[in-house]
C-alpha cells in the first residue's frame, strides 16, 4: 500500500456570526474574513506537514478548491511548484488543477510537464470535474461538464505525449491551433493518471483508459458502485482486470497512541463535513446539469410525494456525521494503530483491495502539532504493516 | 385548442403552439415554455394566429447534442420564418425569447412585419462592474423567486404541488437556459451596435416589477431600435377599453400594448 497525505487547508478562524449569517461557506463569503496572516501560518504549516510527509514516506497531494473556507489552496499549480521543489523522495500527486474550469488545457499540460521534469518524474496527475460553487467562481458553465472534462483530459494527454513539433486541436469545447509544449514530461509519454470520482459512468471510462480511480469521501456502497463499474467496463472491452493498484481511497485518518485520543482528536477532522461542506441551494442541487432532469420531482418538492424518493447529492448525506457514524462508512480510520490499521484492512475487505489510501490527515482546528503527531504515528506503526502485507 | 405540433428544421424537431386566428404573431418564449392554460395567450388568439414554438430543450422538447447556442436558435427560427406560409409575421420575444427576437430582426428584418419585446435581454447596457440581468443562475432561489414575479405568493410556481412531468419540464428550462446563455450571460455584446437595422414598428414592452431586468434597461434597449416606442406595463391608469380592463395585471397590459400594435396601419418610420 501506498499513503498519501492531503491537507485542504482550510481556514476555520471566519468569526461564528459571519458563518451562520452566510448561507455558504464556499463562493459568497467574503474574503475579509480571511486575515492574511494567519493564512500565512496556515500555508507554512501545511507545507511544512508536507515535508515531514517526504521525510517519513508518505506520498503528498496538491488540489485546490476556490472562494472558501474549505481550502485556501487556490491554485493547485503553485503548490505543485513548490512541492516539486522542497520535497526530494516521495511522489507528488495533483488532485488536481480544476480542468473543468481552467480555460486552456494546454497551459495546464505545461505546468503539468515542467512539475515533471523538476520532480525528476515524480509527478502523478489527478483529474477531478470540480463542485458546485466552483462553476460561480471559475464562471464556467455547469452544463457541459463532463464532455468538457473529456475533452480537456484528452488535449492535456496528446499535449504532454507528443514529441513531434506543434498540432492543431479544434474541439467542441477547445480550440488550441499551434500546441508545442517545451518541455515535455520526464515520465514518458506521461506521468501516472487518476482521476476522482464516484459516478459509476466516470468510473467505467476510467476503467476502459486504466486511469486510477480515487474516491474522496465516499461511502462503502458508493465506492462499491463504482469500482463495480469500473471492473465490469474493463472486462466488457476485453480488457485484463485492474490490480489494486488502479483504486485509491480517501478518508479522514487519524492515528493516536490510545482509541480515545484517536477518535478525540481526529473527530475534529469532520469539520471539513459539518461546517467546509456547507454550500448555498444555487451551488448545489439547483446548480443545473447537478441532477438529471427526471430526478426533479423528487429534489424540487419539499414534501416527497410516495414513490418519488427526495434526492439529495451526496455531499448532502456526509453533514453532521459522528465520528462513529463515519468508521462506519469507511469515511474515517481513528483510534490507536492496531484499531487503525484494522479498521483499514476491514473497509479493504468490504469495498476490495486498494494500493493507494489518501489521508485526509489535518481540517478544521485540529492543530499543526497534532497533525505532525498522528502522521508521524501512522507513518511509524501502521503504514508499514499495510505495506508487508 | 389544438396540441403541439411539430415541424422538422434541419434535424431539429421544434414543438409548436399554434391557437387563434388573424395576423401572425410569433412568440418566442423566455427561461420557460409559454403555459398553453396561460389566459395571456387565449387573449391573444382573439386577435392574431398565435405560433408559439418551444426552444429546443426547453419543457419536454427534444434538442439535438450538437444544437447548443443561441447561434442555433436564432438560425432555426430565421428558417421557420421561411416555411411559415406567412410572407411576414409580427415576432414577440419574452425575456430570452427577446434576445432571440432581436437577434432575429437585425439578421432579417424583411421578414418581419412588427417587432414586440417584453422584458427582453440580449445586449450589455450599464458598465463592466454593474449587471444589467439578474444572475438566476448564481444568486439565492428564493431571490430569483422573489425578482421574478410581482406577487411571487401569487404567481411563482409551487414545487409542491406541481406533477412529475411539469418539475421535470422545469429542471430541463434551467438546464437549457444555462447550456445557451451562462456566458456571456444572456446577451451578446456585439447585438448593440446591430440594433440600428432593425426596420420595422417595434415595441418595448416592460413590466414595472421586473427584478430581472430593471425597465432602465428596457428604456435603453427601445433607445438603441430607430423608432421604437417604450411602454411600461404595471404603473399605468386602467385602460378604457372593457376586454382590457377586465384582465389582471401583465395580460391586461400586455394586451392592450400588442393589440395597439398590431392595429397601427402605418408603420412608424425609423428615426421618427
Amino acid at each position: 500500500m501506498q499513503a498519501w497525505y492531503l491537507n485542504e487547508n482550510p481556514y476555520p478562524f471566519v468569526p461564528p456570526h459571519a458563518l451562520e449569517a452566510a448561507d455558504s461557506v464556499r463562493g459568497s463569503l467574503p474574503n475579509k474574513y480571511c486575515d492574511p496572516k494567519r493564512a500565512a501560518d496556515l500555508f507554512e504549516e501545511a507545507l511544512d506537514e508536507y515535508l515531514l510527509c517526504d521525510d517519513i514516506g508518505i506520498n503528498v497531494v496538491s488540489n485546490e478548491h476556490h472562494a472558501g473556507i474549505n481550502c485556501l489552496f487556490g491554485a493547485s499549480p503553485l503548490i505543485l511548484g513548490v512541492l516539486a521543489r522542497q520535497t526530494k523522495k516521495v511522489r507528488v500527486l495533483s488532485l488536481g488543477t480544476l480542468i473543468t474550469v481552467r480555460r486552456d488545457p494546454v497551459r495546464v499540460a505545461e505546468e503539468y510537464a515542467m512539475a515533471d521534469v523538476m520532480t525528476r518524474g515524480r509527478l502523478e496527475i489527478g483529474f477531478v470535474k470540480s463542485g458546485g460553487s466552483e462553476m460561480a467562481s471559475g464562471n464556467a458553465n455547469p452544463i457541459g461538464i463532463v464532455e468538457r472534462f473529456w475533452e480537456a483530459i484528452d488535449l492535456i494527454l496528446k499535449t504532454l505525449s507528443h514529441r513531434e513539433g506543434p498540432f492543431s486541436w479544434e474541439g467542441k469545447y477547445f480550440t488550441h491551433r499551434h500546441v508545442n509544449i517545451w518541455p515535455g514530461p520526464w515520465q514518458q509519454p506521461h506521468p501516472p493518471l487518476w482521476a476522482a470520482t464516484g459516478d459509476p459512468t466516470t468510473s467505467a471510462e476510467l476503467g476502459r483508459r486504466g486511469i486510477v480511480n480515487v474516491m474522496v469521501f465516499r461511502s462503502i456502497e458508493e465506492t462499491q458502485r463504482a469500482w463495480g463499474a469500473y471492473r465490469q467496463a474493463r472486462a466488457q472491452a476485453g480488457l485484463p482486470p485492474p490490480g489494486p493498484d488502479r483504486f485509491g481511497h480517501t478518508a479522514f485518518v487519524y492515528t493516536g497512541d490510545t482509541d480515545e485520543e484517536g477518535i478525540r482528536v481526529g473527530s475534529k477532522l469532520l469539520w471539513f463535513l459539518n461546517t467546509g461542506l456547507r454550500s448555498a441551494p444555487q451551488y448545489g442541487k439547483f446548480l443545473p446539469g447537478a441532477i438529471k432532469p427526471d430526478a426533479a420531482p423528487g429534489l424540487y418538492r419539499t414534501k416527497p410525494r410516495p414513490g418519488t424518493p427526495a434526492v439529495a447529492r451526496p455531499a448532502a448525506a456526509l453533514i453532521g456525521l459522528t465520528a462513529e457514524q463515519a468508521i462506519v462508512k469507511g469515511l474515517m480510520f481513528a483510534g490507536n494503530p492496531d484499531t487503525v490499521y484494522r479498521q483499514i484492512r476491514e473497509h479493504q475487505e468490504k469495498v476490495g483491495a486498494y494500493e493507494h489510501l489518501v489521508l485526509a490527515g489535518r481540517s478544521g482546528f485540529m492543530t499543526h502539532e497534532e497533525a505532525t503527531r498522528g502522521l508521524k504515528l501512522f507513518a511509524k506503526d501502521v503504514l508499514p504493516r499495510l505495506q508487508a502485507l | 385548442m389544438r396540441a403541439a405540433e411539430r415541424l422538422r428544421l434541419h434535424g431539429v424537431d421544434l414543438e409548436i403552439l399554434r391557437r387563434g386566428s388573424g395576423p401572425p404573431l410569433v412568440i418566442l418564449h423566455g427561461f420557460a415554455p409559454l403555459d398553453p392554460q396561460a389566459p395571456v395567450l387565449d387573449l391573444l388568439a382573439a386577435h392574431a394566429e398565435v405560433i408559439a414554438p418551444t426552444h429546443p430543450g426547453f419543457g419536454h422538447s427534444p434538442r439535438p447534442d450538437d444544437f447548443d447556442t443561441v447561434y442555433d436558435l436564432v438560425r432555426l427560427y430565421l428558417e421557420a420564418l421561411e416555411r411559415l406560409p406567412f410572407e411576414k409575421v409580427t415576432l414577440m420575444g419574452l425575456s430570452f425569447g427577446g434576445w432571440l427576437a432581436a437577434e432575429m430582426a437585425v439578421s432579417c428584418p424583411h421578414r418581419l412585419e412588427k417587432l414586440i419585446l417584453v422584458d427582453a435581454v440580449g445586449i450589455k447596457v450599464s458598465d463592466r462592474e454593474t449587471p444589467d440581468i439578474l444572475d438566476v443562475f448564481n444568486t439565492a432561489p428564493t431571490e430569483v423567486r422573489r425578482r421574478s414575479w410581482h406577487d411571487p405568493g401569487r404567481w411563482a410556481p409551487d414545487y409542491d404541488a406541481m406533477e412529475d412531468d411539469a418539475l421535470v419540464g422545469h429542471a430541463r428550462d434551467r438546464d437549457a437556459l444555462c447550456l445557451y446563455a451562462w456566458d456571456p450571460y444572456l446577451h451578446n455584446p456585439q447585438l448593440k451596435r446591430w440594433l440600428a437595422r432593425i426596420a420595422v414598428p417595434s415595441l418595448v414592452l416592460w413590466g414595472a416589477s421586473d427584478g430581472i431586468v430593471k425597465p432602465d434597461y428596457g428604456r435603453a434597449y427601445s433607445a438603441l431600435i430607430p423608432g421604437a416606442r417604450f411602454e411600461l406595463i404595471g404603473s399605468r391608469p386602467p385602460s378604457r377599453d372593457r376586454t382590457v380592463r377586465r384582465l389582471r395585471g401583465a395580460s391586461r397590459g400586455i394586451l392592450a400594448a400588442v393589440r395597439s400594435i398590431l392595429a397601427e396601419e402605418q408603420p412608424c418610420r425609423p428615426g421618427t
